[in-house]
């Protein structure tokens, strides 16, 4: 079953989320959401990645989301791989989410069953 | 008939370049230094550490009243997220001088008559000929986004000037909303420094934005060995469009859109 965590982290700053293609303005970044998910797919690709996730809400149905990354090349050369992410795999995963409400988020960090981390992971 | 031998006229023709020998290695690949996200002048950045496109972050060049007023008013709409960055859109580059300060990496690739900057994020490519040729006449050169450069080695520094920018219409300096007209010209000193940057300083002159010269500094550091650069297609997957008002919009997988305010209007996307 899916945790689904909401930490209110006023001023929090040390969001790896810093886009190079277009503003993120549309992100609260004083919001920082860890929940367990399963990764239905992962875009690896230009201008951003993105990780699609299906997540339990705080009434059991499953939702989809959109957690949107930076570019390939960056993550590239941080560690990241074509198959960082795999289809079926449940993760831990932090994103600041969209001010209004809508399934997206910006990346912060993930955390994978077997302890490895990419992104930011304190 | 007599004929010149090949040699000769190629010792002539290279007469006119720097000696390959002598020029600096800036080989491998390289990063900007100063971050802020992009901020473009951050020596006038107020708050020191502000991001471009955050709201209350601003630099204080010596703008002109009527380029300070435009600035204002863009900073206006930058705090409600309205001004369209227009690399956003996956169409454009960003242009020079707003190349020295983008994310990912550099390669600045040197030859006697040519020096070519060469950024992975958008992508964008300078040509800079320092073959001894003058900048091209007013009537054979139109507003681009790079210009026309034309420069020299100083021995290990290489100096050029910039010119025929497209200015405002198509470009911006950095996401605070900065930008400059298309009359603006650029006077440009590279070289590296004794810790191993590469520096860049620009003087920009514009008489329409600009009450006098502005002095702008940026570096690049060195990437470690064996570091790549890639490929990047902006518009190989741009889930961000941006509506006419400026917004820039969030898609979902299948390409639908996922926000639930799009220009002020709440709209039904479930």
């Amino acid at each position: 079953m899916n945790r689904l965590l909401l930490a209110l982290a006023c001023m929090l700053v040390s969001s790896t989320f810093a886009l190079a293609h277009h503003s993120s303005a549309m992100f609260d970044k004083s919001v920082v959401r860890e929940v367990t998910v399963t990764v239905r797919e992962f875009q690896w690709a230009n201008p951003h990645v993105w990780i699609q996730i299906i997540l339990e809400n705080e009434d059991g149905q499953e939702e989809e989301w959109s957690i949107e990354g930076l570019g390939t090349n960056s993550l590239f050369r941080n560690g990241w791989r074509p198959n960082s992410f795999k289809a079926g795999e449940v993760i831990e995963i932090r994103f600041n989410p969209m001010h209004d409400g809508s399934h997206a988020g910006g990346f912060i960090g993930a955390k994978f069953a077997d302890g490895r981390t990419l992104g930011t992971w304190k | 008939m007599r004929f010149i031998p090949i040699y000769l006229l190629l010792a002539f023709h290279w007469g006119a370049f720097a000696d390959a020998a002598e020029l600096p290695d800036w080989s491998g690949v390289w990063q900007r230094f100063e971050g802020n996200g992009g901020i473009f002048d951050p020596s006038t950045v107020k708050p020191g550490d502000g991001r471009a496109g955050s709201p209350g972050v601003r630099q204080f060049p010596p703008l002109t009243e009527a380029w300070e007023a435009k600035y204002v008013a863009t900073l206006a709409l930058v705090a409600n997220d309205r001004v369209p960055d227009p690399i956003s859109v996956c169409g454009t580059p960003a242009g020079y001088p707003r190349m020295l300060a983008l994310p990912d990496v550099y390669e600045f690739i040197v030859r006697p008559e040519t020096t070519w900057i060469i950024t992975e994020n958008g992508p964008n490519i300078m040509r800079i000929y320092t073959d001894g040729s003058e900048l091209p006449p007013e009537g054979e050169r139109w507003p681009t986004y790079t210009g026309n450069s034309v420069g020299h080695w100083d021995g290990e520094v290489l100096e050029f000037r910039t010119v025929s920018m497209i200015g405002e219409k198509r470009t911006i300096l950095d996401r605070s909303g900065l930008t400059l007209s298309d009359q603006a010209t650029v006077a440009t000193r590279m070289y590296l420094t004794d810790e191993g940057l590469l520096r860049a300083e620009l003087v920009i002159e514009d008489p329409l934005a600009l009450r006098e010269p502005w002095h702008v500094t940026r570096h690049f550091r060195r990437m470690p060995p064996g570091t790549r650069a890639y490929d990047y297609a902006c518009a190989e997957n741009n889930r961000n469009p941006i509506t006419s008002s400026g917004q820039t919009l969030t898609l979902d997988s299948d390409g639908k859109v996922i926000d639930k305010v799009v220009d002020g209007e709440v709209i039904d996307n479930e």
